[in-house]
This record gives C-alpha cells, sequence and structure tokens, in this order.
C-alpha cells in the first residue's frame, strides 16, 4: 500500500472518529448546535449529489422532500400521541417512504423536461408543496405552523445530542448510498446521462428508469433528515421548511466541494454552513454580511468553477506529474 | 481522492471543538451585563427592526441613567435572524452559551418567537417577547416566556366589536366584510371578532383568507368593495394595510369603518403612505398610544422624541411594547432582589407590572392579563384613543368620513 | 360574474409589467442559454434607483426611466463582462448559482442604504381613477401597462427589424452557426444582458408604483418570473408575454373564484398540465441542449 493510501485511510478514520465523538471533546451546546446544522447540510448536500452530481440533471426544489418530510413526523407524532424523547425518532423513516412517494410523484412529471427547464420546475413544485402545507388548513396548521413533541426533559446540555447522532447517522447513510451508487452499474448508467443523455439512451440505458430511480433515492435521505429538523428546533412554519434558500444552500456547497464526488459536497457543507451561520450572527447587525457572503461566494465561483475538490486534485496530480519528471 | 477533503474535515472539527468554551455562568457581580436580541434585518420576511430596537435601545439608556439594572449596567447585543428558524436557534443558544449574556428579550419576528423559546426555555433563560402573542405561542405551555402586551393577540379586536355592538340600533352596522392574511397574529383576532358580531346580529358579507405573499392585493380588495358592506376588517399586516386602503379610496368605497389589525399603528410611516388626508377615521386595535397616560408613557414620549427626533405622533406602538419588556424586567428584578433568571421567572409569575401599555400580569403559561386592547381612531392626522370611554381621548368618529 | 370580469381586467393590466420584467428573463436565457435568477434583485435595485431620484429630485417616477434605464443597460453590460462571460464548463448550473449571489449583493446593498422597511413610489395622481361601468380603473395602473407595452413594442422592433435583432436572433437560434456567419456572439450577449437588465428598471417603476417593496422582495419576484417563462417556453419572448398574462389573470380570477390562498397553486397546475403535454412550454422549441 503506498504511503499515499495510508494517509488517506488514517485520515478518514481520524475524521469519523471525531465526528463520533464530537459531542464528548465540544459540549457546548453553541457548538454542537453548530454541529448539528452542519452534519443536516452534509446529509443533503450529499443526498442531492446523487441525482445533481451524477446525472447533470440540477434541481433547485429538494427543499420540498425536506418539508414533506419534517410536516409528515409533525404530523404523524402528533396524531398518534408519540411521547417526546427518542421516540419521534422511530418514524424518521416513515417520513422518509412518504417523502420518497412524493418524489416518485413529482419526477415522473419533471423529469419530462431537461436542462433549465428542469431546474425551474422543481422550483414549482417546491413552491406547490409549500402552499398545500399552508392551505391544507384542517390538517396541517396552515400558516399557523405546526408544533412537534419538545422534549423537555432533555435540559439545555444535553438536548442537541441526540439530535447530532440522528443527523450523523443520516449523513453517513446518505454517503454509504452514494458510494455504493457510484462504484455500480447504475451508477455509470447515471453518469452516461450526465454525459450525453441521447448517446446513453442509445446504447440501451434505461435513461427514464435510472433518472427517476436516483432522483427518489436522493429524495428520501433529505425528506429524514428535514423530520429531524423539524424535531429538532420544535416548530414548523411552510415557508420556513419549503424554504427555496434550504433548497438552493445544498446546492451550492456541491458545487463549492465538487459536483459529482464523494468529498466534495461535505467538504462544500464543512466550509460553507458554520461560515453562513457565524457570519448572519457577527454581522447580521451591521446589515453588510449579505455583502460579504455575496462575494466570497462569486469569488469561488469565479475562481474555482469545478468546486475545491476537483481544483485540489488537479493541482496534486500537477505536482506529481512535474516530480516524476526530472 | 478524498484526503485532501478529510484532512480539512479532521481540521474543521478541531476547530469547532475548539470554539465552545465550557463555563455556563451567568454575571452575578454588579457588573455590566448584555441583553440578547434577534432580529430579522436581512432575508425574504425581513421587516425593520427599528421601532423595536429603539424601545430597547431607550430602555437601555434610561435604566443606565439610573444606575442601571439593580446595579448592572446594560448592554443590548443585536444580531441578525435572516428571517431563518436555523439562525434564530442558533443566535440565542450563541448568545447564551457563548456570549454568556445575563437575559435575552424576545424578537423582532413573532413567527421566530416559538422556536426561539423552546432554546431560551431550556437554558432556564426568561424569555419576556413583545411581539409573538398568538395562541400558539403558549401550546407548548413555557414555563418562561412573558407576553408582554395587555392582552393575547386573539382578543384584540374583542373592544372593537363591544363598541360596534353598543352603537344605537340605528346606527349600528348590518353587515360587515373580513379579510385576513393566514397569519398567527392576524387571523386569530379577526376569526374571533367575526364570531362575536355574528352573534350580535351582523351579518357576513364577506370573509377571505389570503397568503401574506401576493402577487397584488387589488382583487382582494375589490371583494371587500363589492361586498358593500357596512364595516370592514382587515387582518393586515404592513404592506397590504395600505394596499386595501388605497384601493378603497379609487373606488370610491366608503364603509362607516375600517378597523386593521397592523399598519395604522406605525404613526408617521403609515400616514405618508396612504396620504395624510386619507387616515381620517381609520381604527388600529393597540394596547399603546402617545397620548396614553398609563405609567411613564408620557416620559417615554418625551424621551423618544428627544432621543430620536420626530414628533409624539410619529412613535410606532412597536417601541413602547419594546419599552415595556424592559420595565417589566426592572420592576422584577428589583421584586426578587436578583437578575438570576429563575428567580426572575418566578417573580413575572405573580404580581402586577407597571408598564406604558398599563399594567400587566401573567398567568402560569406567560399569557398576559392586562387593562385589554383598545381602538386607536386617525383624526387629524394622529392617531388617539378612543374606545373604551375610560381611557378616551376623543370621541370615536362615527360613521367615517367619505374619501377627500 | 361581473368581480370576474374585473379580476380579469385587473389581471391583464397587472400583467403587462410582468411581461416586460419576464421578458428580459427569457431574452437573457435565449442568447446566453443562462437563468439569471438576479433578474427579481435587478428589478428590485431599478424600483430604489427610481425611488431615490423621484425622493431626491422631486421627478415624476416613470419619469426617473430616462436615467435609471441607460444606468442599468451599463450595468448589466458590466455584470454580464464580469461574472458571466468567465464561465466556461456547466453554464446554466453555475450561472444560477453566480446570479443568485448578485442577488444576494444586491439586496445586502439595499437592505444598507434604504433599510429594510417597505416603500412604495408615490406619484401623485396614484389613487385617480376613471370609471367604466362603475368600475374603477387607476390611471397608475393604465400609465403602467401603456409604458410596458411600448417598451416591450421596442423590443419587438428591435429584434425584427433591424440587424442588431437579426444577429441577437441568430444567436438564439445557434450560437456556433451565428459566429460562423461572422456575428460577434460575446458582444451580442453583452448587449442582450444590457438589454435585459434595463427592462428590469423599467418593470421596477411599474412593479413599485404599484406594489409596496422593500430589498427581500425579490424572491417572490424572481420565483413567479421563472414560472412564467418556463410556462411560455425558455426564450420565447411572445411566450413570456402571453404567459405572464395567463398568470396574472388566472391568479386573479381563481382569487375570485376560488378562494386567494389557492390561486397561485391553480396556476402551477396549469404550469403542470401544459408541461406534460408540452415539455417545452408553450412556445418554446424543442432543441437538443446539454447542460
Amino acid at each position: 500500500m503506498s504511503r499515499l493510501r495510508v494517509l488517506k485511510r488514517v485520515g478518514l478514520l481520524a475524521a469519523i472518529v471525531i465526528a463520533l465523538i464530537l459531542p464528548l471533546i465540544a459540549p457546548d451546546p453553541s457548538t454542537t448546535n453548530l454541529a448539528v446544522f452542519t452534519v443536516m447540510y452534509i446529509g443533503l448536500a450529499t443526498s442531492w449529489n446523487i441525482m445533481g452530481g451524477y446525472t447533470g440533471y440540477i434541481s433547485l426544489g429538494h427543499a420540498a422532500f425536506f418539508g414533506f418530510g419534517a410536516y409528515s413526523l409533525g404530523l404523524l407524532s402528533n396524531h398518534l400521541n408519540v411521547a417526546p424523547g427518542y421516540a419521534p425518532f422511530l418514524l424518521v423513516p416513515v417520513a422518509g417512504v412518504i417523502s420518497g412517494l412524493v418524489a416518485v410523484l413529482i419526477g415522473w412529471i419533471a423529469l419530462r423536461t431537461r436542462a433549465a427547464t428542469f431546474v425551474i420546475v422543481t422550483i414549482a413544485f417546491m413552491f406547490m408543496g409549500q402552499l398545500l402545507a399552508e392551505n391544507l388548513v384542517k390538517l396541517t396548521g396552515g400558516g399557523a405552523g405546526l408544533g412537534f413533541p419538545y422534549p423537555q426533559q432533555w435540559g439545555g446540555d444535553f438536548y442537541n445530542t441526540p439530535f447530532y447522532y440522528a443527523m450523523l447517522a443520516l449523513a453517513f447513510l446518505a454517503l454509504a448510498t452514494s458510494w455504493t451508487i457510484r462504484r455500480s452499474k447504475f451508477g455509470l448508467g447515471l453518469l452516461a446521462i450526465r454525459d450525453d443523455e441521447d448517446k446513453a439512451l442509445a446504447v440501451g440505458v434505461p435513461t427514464r428508469r435510472f433518472k427517476l430511480a436516483a432522483f427518489t433515492i436522493s429524495a428520501i435521505p433529505v425528506g429524514m433528515i428535514g423530520a429531524v429538523y423539524g424535531y429538532y428546533v420544535t416548530y414548523v412554519y411552510p415557508q420556513f421548511v419549503f424554504d427555496p434558500l434550504i433548497g438552493i444552500s445544498m446546492v451550492l456547497m456541491v458545487f463549492l466541494g465538487g459536483l459529482g464526488t464523494l468529498a466534495g459536497p461535505v467538504l462544500g457543507a464543512l466550509l460553507l454552513e458554520p461560515a453562513q451561520l457565524q457570519f448572519a450572527y457577527r454581522f447580521g447587525a451591521s446589515r453588510l454580511y449579505l455583502v460579504f457572503y455575496a462575494a466570497v461566494f462569486l469569488l469561488v465561483m469565479l475562481f474555482l468553477p469545478r468546486g475545491v475538490v476537483p481544483s485540489v486534485q488537479e493541482l496534486l496530480q500537477r505536482r506529481r506529474q512535474e516530480l516524476a519528471s526530472p | 481522492m478524498h484526503k485532501a477533503a478529510l484532512g480539512i474535515l479532521a481540521g474543521l472539527s478541531l476547530v469547532l471543538a475548539a470554539c465552545g468554551t465550557n463555563n455556563n455562568q451567568a454575571a452575578q457581580s454588579a457588573g455590566p451585563i448584555t441583553i440578547g436580541v434577534s432580529l430579522s434585518l436581512s432575508g425574504d420576511f425581513s421587516g425593520d427592526g427599528k421601532a423595536l430596537k429603539q424601545g430597547y435601545d431607550l430602555w437601555a439608556q434610561d435604566i443606565n441613567a439610573k444606575g442601571g439594572l439593580l446595579g448592572h449596567k446594560v448592554t443590548m447585543k443585536y444580531v441578525d435572524d435572516a428571517s431563518s428558524t436555523q439562525q434564530v436557534v442558533t443566535n440565542y443558544q450563541t448568545l447564551i452559551n457563548q456570549d454568556h449574556v445575563a437575559l435575552v428579550f424576545g424578537p423582532f419576528s413573532s413567527l421566530l418567537t416559538i422556536p426561539a423559546s423552546a432554546v431560551t426555555d431550556r437554558y432556564g433563560y426568561a424569555f419576556p417577547e413583545p411581539a409573538g402573542g398568538g395562541p400558539k405561542v403558549f401550546e407548548k405551555g413555557l414555563h418562561s416566556i412573558f407576553f408582554v402586551q395587555p392582552a393575547t393577540v386573539e382578543d384584540n379586536l374583542v373592544s372593537y366589536t363591544q363598541w360596534l355592538l353598543a352603537l344605537p340600533p340605528g346606527q349600528r352596522p348590518k353587515t360587515a366584510a373580513y379579510a385576513t392574511q393566514d397569519d398567527p397574529f392576524t387571523q386569530p383576532q379577526v376569526d374571533k371578532a367575526k364570531g362575536l358580531l355574528e352573534a350580535g346580529g351582523v351579518t357576513t358579507a364577506s370573509y377571505k383568507v389570503y397568503p401574506a405573499e401576493t402577487p397584488s392585493w387589488d382583487t382582494l380588495a375589490l371583494q371587500v368593495v363589492n361586498s358593500k358592506a357596512d364595516v370592514v376588517i382587515l387582518g393586515t399586516q404592513e404592506p397590504d394595510a395600505v394596499a386595501f386602503v388605497k384601493v378603497f379610496i379609487q373606488q370610491h368605497y366608503n364603509p362607516k369603518s375600517i378597523i386593521e389589525t397592523t399598519g395604522p399603528d406605525q404613526g408617521k410611516d403609515y400616514a405618508d403612505k396612504v396620504g395624510a388626508a386619507n387616515t381620517e377615521g381609520i381604527m388600529v386595535p393597540t394596547g399603546w398610544t402617545s397620548d396614553s397616560t398609563a405609567f411613564g408613557s408620557q416620559q417615554f414620549v418625551r424621551e423618544m422624541v428627544a432621543k430620536y427626533g420626530g414628533s409624539a405622533g410619529d412613535i410606532s406602538a412597536d417601541s413602547a411594547e419594546a419599552y415595556s419588556v424592559g420595565q417589566v424586567v426592572d420592576q422584577a428584578a428589583k421584586k426578587a432582589n436578583s437578575i438570576a433568571n429563575k428567580d426572575l421567572i418566578n417573580a413575572l409569575h405573580s404580581g402586577t407590572y407597571q408598564t406604558v401599555q398599563g399594567p400587566i400580569s401573567f398567568d402560569s403559561i406567560g399569557r398576559p392579563h392586562g387593562v385589554g386592547v383598545f381602538i386607536e381612531q386617525w383624526q387629524h392626522a394622529s392617531a388617539v384613543f378612543v374606545y373604551p370611554s375610560s381611557v378616551a381621548k376623543a370621541k370615536p368618529e362615527y360613521p367615517k368620513p367619505n374619501w377627500s | 360574474m361581473r368581480i370576474v370580469l374585473e379580476a380579469a381586467v385587473l389581471g391583464v393590466l397587472t400583467g403587462g409589467v410582468y411581461a416586460l420584467m419576464a421578458s428580459g428573463l427569457t431574452l437573457i436565457f435565449g442568447v446566453m442559454r443562462i437563468i439569471n435568477v438576479g433578474q427579481g434583485a435587478l428589478v428590485i435595485l431599478g424600483a430604489y434607483l427610481s425611488f431615490a431620484l423621484s425622493r431626491s429630485i422631486h421627478l415624476d417616477p416613470f419619469l426617473t426611466l430616462i436615467v435609471t434605464m441607460p444606468v442599468m443597460f451599463l450595468l448589466g453590460i458590466g455584470l454580464q463582462f464580469v461574472f458571466i462571460r468567465p464561465l466556461k464548463t456547466d453554464r446554466e448550473a453555475l450561472s444560477v448559482l453566480i446570479t443568485y449571489a448578485i442577488a444576494l449583493g444586491i439586496e445586502g446593498v439595499l437592505g444598507f442604504f434604504f433599510t429594510t422597511n417597505y416603500i412604495e413610489l408615490r406619484a401623485w395622481y396614484e389613487t385617480a381613477s376613471f370609471a367604466i361601468f362603475g368600475f374603477h380603473v387607476t390611471w397608475v395602473y393604465v400609465f403602467g401597462f401603456l409604458l410596458c407595452l411600448a417598451i416591450l413594442g421596442a423590443l419587438f422592433v428591435l429584434l425584427y427589424r433591424t440587424s442588431f435583432g437579426a444577429a441577437l436572433r441568430a444567436t438564439m437560434l445557434n450560437r456556433t452557426a451565428a459566429q460562423l456567419v461572422g456575428v460577434d456572439v460575446d458582444r451580442v450577449s453583452a448587449l442582450a444582458f444590457g438589454i435585459g437588465v434595463a427592462t428590469a428598471a423599467a418593470g421596477g417603476v411599474v412593479f413599485g408604483v404599484t406594489n409596496a417593496f422593500n430589498p427581500g422582495s425579490h424572491y417572490d419576484l424572481i420565483s413567479r418570473l421563472l414560472s412564467i417563462i418556463v410556462l411560455g417556453g425558455l426564450g420565447s419572448l411572445r411566450g413570456a408575454i402571453i404567459a405572464a398574462l395567463i398568470m396574472l389573470v388566472t391568479t386573479d380570477i381563481a382569487a375570485v373564484v376560488i378562494s386567494p390562498v389557492w390561486a397561485s397553486f391553480v396556476f402551477f397546475i396549469i404550469l403542470v398540465l401544459v408541461l406534460i403535454v408540452r415539455p417545452q412550454g408553450l412556445y418554446g422549441v424543442r432543441v437538443r441542449e446539454r447542460i
């Protein structure tokens, strides 16, 4: 095994260990809260990448599944009178299944379109989800919002920990799914669609079925993460979970890290989410934080248009070649 | 291929870990203290929290002039929640655990009050708040939240309905039109008013609920116009309050009475937007006007004018509500002889507190019991209390004069 | 019935400004194949520029366009040069993110200078109206509508009666072929972006006199504009205009007949139904394109 591979394994192991024991080494709630949201976005961006990165179909409406997941869990636990505590977590997979079913329906229609039209149609579907949550007042509570069971027994110092591990488990699930797909025939089919959909069809890739499958697979973890999020913040409103900004954040993170790579979305989320939360907190009152945020963004997009991971890879490769040639 | 990324991941996790320090003691000596507040200064639901901020700032200035909150000099710290739940939850956790603020006050956004209240509650912080008073705020049954207004929002229009129904039979309106945003602040009050008026024999000519984000309010306003109702009750927030009135003027629709839940209480800002002459006769439910004689109100008005300029009529009720939060906390601290949150929470659950909005007491889940919400009416380009007679500065104009 | 007619009239009048704003967006897409998510923010920027001008030199809001349209045109060319032209790969997706960042930047700057208070552009005749069959039509709506018609008309003349228009249409149809016959597509792209942004200035004024707005208003606006251009067919000017009218008229009528809360939903249903039958939108051309 080369030294590089050893280093890689050690790094990976260290990252996993740190992720697993983070609440022990950094028990301060303001830190664990940051970690909850950061890991949440690792999961979201990784899931989004399964569709957006592998097939090239850019969905800006994945917040629809986030919202459906959140509302599913909230309504289920209220109607089933689930006691606050660990019990609501058991319903998270149900929220995932519901989001998956919604994804099949949306994907069936949206995937008739391509490229830019697809981008916009997914936004439209997200807004339809938001309108349903707002208008089916008898079911959802409408614009007044929806409360979740509130685990008051978990004091402030412990409260964030269960949510951190739930988010972490979902992020691992998304990463494992993404990794498996990347190494499967299915994954090759998706990449073929990204390179040239018509050619892929010509060589026998069942493009429609593959795209719909990828779309659904990428929606399920998003729904589950939305469910955990709703439970964490204890109260959701339609416009705050069917939120276009949540949808666009996942995309930004993937592009920042590297589209279609495994590590890219992780890196993008790690860089962006803490930065965003800290920026708004520290500079928000000066009203200039949006300008900073936008400026950082534009610089990254202009100078690293392919994302951090591919750019760094390229750099390393070039250096290695330079070293190899005397 | 993931080496670089994972290296950074590990590095960042360490940085994250290093950020957290773990000492959770609130300042107990008589040193200076910081009070944290989250405002919505950017994002989809941003509004100018200026009036609220001015109220808090003025209170901090006053309390420091008097030697501080139980001897502690007060500094206010404002942060932006970017109109997002994630950020408001982060903000209050960071204020409490990283910046170790001694106290927190409620945010500008009434929607974000609920997720924020769950955060402050689990750190044992008292959460006096000026903005979120819908029924859902009290649903969790938290003991640490205190809504500092003279009544829960649901009851805001009750005194208006009492006034209408007490009019002599010949003048009493026969029909009413209702339109309200599907908002937890506006809809409960309009629905309650509708029930009360229907029970009192006023027929509903039109009832419409509309979303906050509507391409144009004109069609809605037209439906109200077409109902030809005697009185119009509108569950408005800021921009629609102006839009409705403009359409009524354009369509020469002159109901006998118009009341809007928010908008006309914004002082000069509102008059500028609808035109000063057009404000005549428009009503709004509010706990405070600039000519209120409640505890400290006149001094508050003088100081607001001195500090921020303008005239008494320009002061928004938001400022008075924010100022009241400070007054309540000040009195509770004196009563408990402590600024520890636990003691403040205990103190606030008993007794009555004097505010610029009148005396207020709180029940076990923070619902206020005050003098109730009154009716304010625009007369001769300024807003005055007109009902009930115990506080009225002028007789209500009824019917409302036609648009000029 | 009467109220339905009134709603339809209002829908057409307010549809004009959406048609104008959406045509700038669809023009930009047609020429450059990018989705300018910043168009909503540019509209709001235009409205604020007019607000500042009409406040400082007491100019009628409509007249401020003499200044704001050229300024915004130049701004558009600048934005295109700095941010859009360097994009080589993944243009469609990257442009969404870049223009989104531009939108955030504009929102931030506006919030800094003007606060996030809601404002409106004021004209002294803002509540003046005239009656047709007892229905009062407001003059500002009529002025706004006529202004939009005039600018859209000018846009059509530019596109179909000038040699620049021919070059522009050629670029829209096939960029490479246009280049082969000697069209300077970079120049055409820059000018098209400038024109698209200049229409945002005009849209901003009309939007601003009929709606209250704040720096955050662009989120709502852009989501509507995007739906319009997809319904009309990406890159089709005619499609954008028809779709804008469909959107405003159906939502206004649905608000009356069904309920205001379902009005936008009805439009989205129409959008979905159209896309099931015609994935390329009403006037779109089915092109084989890759992201």
